[in-house]
């Protein structure tokens, strides 16, 4: 009995309004008129306080009786076949209580990479496992090692994959029928070389008639994520069925790798456990080998096992944001819209081959656009989805070229083009107030002799977060008056247990503080992993309508006993009352006392698909303002404006603490993070925290959120998640900003002092000289 | 007379550090232990050398002496989490480079996985549970969960540990003194401005 509603969508003084069809029992979103007592209001996170104390317990804290440690052996190789491992003198160690091998395990002798996993042991004290991975004996076959892409793009560079495979791979345009480790089919690779051969000509050619061509080449290095919490598990097997305290953002997904018929441990129950998830960054969705190993050494030692990385383990195996090199022509003409584009990018995922793309090509119409993507194989730990994957170095390279077309056609004002070529409703509002708020049109000491100069840059962000099917939430309301939202998905610290309460205590008209929760638990109702900023997207239309359900059966009880209509009723500020708004003189707990069974519990799913509603993306805009030093190259972020906008605001502040996140991250991207790799050993050389390079206290700018409010109709709570857009655009607006001040560009992150010294000193070298035609910024 | 543990203002130098860490991996510790009375007082200051078996640590934690068997090469964190189940004291890159691990030693700031626990014998150990309880929050904490100073929380008991420290020795600091407070320690959610926020509030209600 699908229903029809008109309801208003937009956000600041542009609605609309625009019909709906509900789906599967759904019921409205809430109107720009209507008043809403705890969706919108700032609040602390739930779990605040557990955190602040240390009584927040992470996976890591984990302590079941009986707990022993586990290990891992890693390759201190770059590229090795592993011909035998013999732990028989390991197991002789004391306090081994189990241990196995890669190659029987994972039916894998390759060790790719230094940091590979080799082996690994369990012992009573980790002082035992390290002492019996000394006795680990392996022959390794070592091989030839490539570490950087251009190593292995080099002409005669050792082979990094296996059988046909090769370093430089097209990823985009794909053929069909690729397989796994196998080469295309050449039929079908010959037609699709054909076409980009044919698309280069007409692009070719749309560029050779724009009134101006500029042209870059840009590099992003390899950033890993480096959550405080490593990956792994603490895993116990109980009367045969697994329970593992993982540190995961996917508890399902985790539980699913463990119970798997493919996988290695296939657990016939197993019970994830992620109440407090010690960051991930999009690096924590699989179980890995160290959650199988762990699995494995449990069930062998007979007691549970705590499988957690080390630094080194986590620096060099547990994923990163893959390198790119990406060469960009634009054209453009005088009247400022953007004719054509021709990429070509390159980027290493690791020994694999997939994930490496850069998001190079969006967010602005672009006109004609011919791009060609390549992965490249190196022996290096392989890439994970890492915040946005893709976005911020493809935006560091996309938003240079367009600061690059505005300035050639005759210096027309980077904000202005942007909005020439840009379509996005809301972006048009926040190029405004990104403006304004950084101070874009206050004079300032740029280039030339001083030693501090300043510059501004903008950037935007693109996002696609409205969630979808895959969760559902249960709420139980007790007959004393306790409230309990439950959901098995984990909060990896963006603030979802507390959005999931807000939602339901608004639904249920009640105070936030009279809702409890339950989540980061298998034996809870299915939950979205926490990836691709959906989770909250996915997760808040289930738990408003299982709150609502439940509400209807709690006012249900109400009218029978007290002979009123049902229809009449509704719950507000912990009140029954009428539809008119007057008191039934009853509260919320004398309700629910009138129940004759002990709780009223509803379990309800999503909506599996989104309204058409008003955008379908999330928009947003950042503006960074930097001081350089001309003489050392230090570059300094004063401030960065980030207008964001995630659909309908539940929570504004930890929202804001998102947006704040990722532009910290972001500019710890620009200037400082990047991964060593040693060419000759082939090794990571820091693989730690303390010469991974990470944005601290003292280098952090002050950040200036504004966060855009939008009814995008897309569901019923029309939410969008926030943990990926606001890193999208960060480092690109510092990269403008660092080219806006010291008038020369740096085309490769970070921007170390080395590199901005050579740009300045590049730049001195060609003003000495005529200047070249079409020379350009 | 054994001078080692005062060549460093927290009692700790590297030098001596490294000697016991290394010590770890080899058989026997050379440590200065004193015997601690109840009040805390030091009786005997004359080196020993004590393992590679377990030995009774005596330590003052939050005001409480606790008495554990461990090796000599154990150090504080691992003391405090893996012997004392005191587990908001985080062990994130376990060299002294992140601060997830700070506690006051006498009141200022150490990171524990970078001390032995038999070096803190005879000094007042304050971990994040020692600060406030749920129950009753110090100003401070309180304002980290007012101004959202915390995201997936695992810094969080190191960044509280080092504020406290810091409105400790100064009440009214500015931002940047705030930055440099918190500079040992690493946030990879990006709460810093919370943080400061957050302190600055603490600060002004004239609390800790």
């Amino acid at each position: 009995m699908a229903e029809e509603i008109t309801i208003q969508v937009g956000f600041g003084d542009q609605f609309h309004p625009l019909t709906v069809r509900l789906q599967d029992g759904d019921i409205p979103p809430w109107q720009p008129d209507q008043p809403l007592d705890v969706v919108g209001q700032r609040k602390p996170r739930l779990d605040a306080v557990a955190k602040v104390t240390g009584t927040a317990k992470f996976s890591q804290d984990q302590q079941p009786a009986g707990l022993i440690h586990g290990r891992i052996l890693r390759s201190p190789h770059g590229n090795a076949e592993i011909r035998s491992v013999d732990l028989t003198a390991a197991r002789a160690m004391p306090g081994v209580r189990s241990a196995l091998t890669v190659p029987d395990t994972f039916e894998d002798s390759t060790a790719r990479y230094c940091g590979a996993e080799v082996a690994a042991i369990a012992a009573d004290t980790e002082q035992q496992a390290d002492a019996a991975m000394r006795a680990i004996v392996v022959d390794y076959q070592v091989k030839e090692h490539c570490v950087t892409i251009d190593a292995s793009m080099a002409e005669g560079a050792p082979q990094v994959g296996r059988g046909e495979q090769k370093n430089v791979q097209r990823v985009s345009p794909r053929t069909r029928g690729r397989r796994r480790g196998r080469n295309a089919d050449p039929d079908a690779d010959r037609q699709v070389v054909e076409q980009m051969a044919r698309r280069e000509k007409e692009v070719d050619a749309i560029l050779a008639g724009s009134d101006s061509v500029v042209e870059g080449t840009f590099r992003t290095q390899v950033q890993t994520h480096a959550p405080l919490e490593t990956h792994g598990a603490v895993c116990s097997w109980e009367d045969g069925r697994l329970v593992c305290w993982a540190s995961t953002q996917a508890t399902f997904g985790f539980r699913g790798e463990l119970t798997s018929g493919r996988g290695q441990v296939k657990a016939s129950e197993c019970r994830v456990l992620s109440e407090y998830v010690g960051g991930g960054f999009g690096s924590k969705f699989s179980a890995g080998r160290e959650g199988v190993i762990g699995a494995l050494l449990a069930k062998e030692a007979g007691v549970p096992v705590k499988m957690m990385l080390d630094r080194s383990g986590e620096q060099t195996s547990a994923g990163n944001r893959p390198d790119s090199l990406q060469k960009m022509r634009m054209g453009v003409n005088k009247d400022g819209i953007i004719q054509g584009l021709q990429i070509r990018s390159w980027g290493t995922p690791g020994s694999g081959i997939g994930g490496a793309g850069a998001h190079n090509d969006g967010i602005y119409q672009l006109g004609e656009i011919d791009k060609v993507e390549y992965g490249v194989r190196t022996n290096c730990g392989g890439a994970r989805a890492h915040r946005a994957p893709g976005w911020p170095q493809g935006s560091v390279a996309l938003e240079q070229m367009m600061d690059m077309a505005a300035h050639s056609i005759d210096g027309v004002d980077p904000i202005e083009f942007r909005k020439m070529n840009d379509d996005h409703p809301i972006r048009a509002k926040e190029y405004d107030i990104a403006r304004e708020r950084i101070g874009w049109d206050r004079t300032r000491v740029r280039g030339g002799s001083a030693t501090i100069c300043s510059g501004v840059g903008i950037a935007s962000n693109l996002w696609f977060s409205a969630g979808g099917g895959g969760a559902s939430a249960l709420v139980r309301i007790a007959k004393d008056g306790a409230v309990e939202i439950r959901n098995g998905a984990q909060d990896i610290g963006t603030g979802t247990r507390t959005v999931m309460a807000m939602v339901a205590a608004e639904e249920l008209g009640i105070p936030l503080e009279m809702v409890s929760t339950r989540i980061g638990d298998t034996n809870d109702p299915q939950g979205p992993m926490s990836g691709g900023s959906t989770t909250i997207g996915t997760l808040t239309p289930a738990a408003r309508l299982a709150a609502h359900y439940a509400k209807k059966e709690l006012l249900a009880v109400v009218a029978e006993r007290k002979g009123w209509d049902p229809a009449d009723l509704d719950l507000r500020k912990a009140r029954v009352i009428r539809n008119d708004g007057s008191d039934t003189g009853l509260s919320f707990k004398d309700a629910c006392s009138l129940m004759d069974d002990d709780a009223i519990e509803v379990l309800k799913a999503r909506p599996r698909r989104n309204y058409a509603g008003f955008s379908d993306t999330n928009a947003g805009v950042q503006a960074a303002e930097v001081e350089v030093d001309m003489e050392t190259g230090v570059v300094r972020v004063k401030k960065v404006v980030a207008v964001a906008d995630a659909g309908k605001l539940i929570n504004p502040m930890t929202a804001e603490s998102q947006v704040r996140g990722g532009v910290i991250q972001g500019v710890s991207f620009a200037l400082h993070e990047r991964r060593i790799m040693d060419r000759h050993k082939g090794r990571m050389l820091n693989d730690d925290l303390e010469n991974y390079k990470i944005l601290g206290s003292v280098d952090c700018p002050e950040i200036d959120v504004v966060l855009v409010d939008v009814y995008n109709g897309k569901s019923n709570t029309q939410v969008m998640g926030l943990g990926e857009p606001p890193i999208v655009a960060t480092a690109a607006a510092v990269a403008n900003a660092v080219a806006d001040a010291i008038g020369v560009r740096v085309f490769e992150v970070p921007i170390t002092p080395r590199r901005v010294l050579e740009a300045i000193a590049s730049n001195e070298k060609s003003a000495a000289q005529p200047k070249k035609k079409g020379a350009r910024l | 007379m054994n001078k080692r543990a005062d060549d460093s203002p927290e009692g700790v130098s590297r030098r001596h550090f490294l000697k016991g860490a290394g010590a770890a991996a080899a058989v026997v510790t050379v440590a200065k232990i004193p015997s601690v009375t109840e009040a805390g007082q030091e009786v005997s200051d004359d080196p020993v050398i004590v393992g590679p078996g377990s030995i009774s640590i005596r330590l003052k934690i939050n005001g409480e002496i606790r008495e554990v068997e461990a090796p000599p090469s154990t150090t504080l964190l691992d003391l405090l989490r893996e012997h004392h189940a005191m587990t908001g004291t985080k062990r994130v890159c376990d060299r002294g480079s992140c601060g997830a691990c700070t506690v006051l030693l006498d009141g200022r700031t150490v990171d524990s996985c970078s001390m032995l626990a038999i070096d803190a014998m005879g000094r007042e150990i304050t971990t994040v549970e020692g600060i406030g309880t749920p129950e009753n929050l110090t100003d401070l904490q309180k304002a980290f969960v007012e101004k959202d100073a915390l995201q997936c929380g695992f810094c969080t008991p190191g960044m509280v540990v080092s504020c406290t420290a810091l409105l400790n020795q100064n009440p009214t600091p500015d931002r940047d003194q705030i930055r440099q407070g918190i500079a040992g320690n690493i946030c990879r959610c990006g709460t810093y401005q919370n943080i400061i926020e957050a302190v600055e509030h603490a600060s002004r209600k004239g609390g800790k």
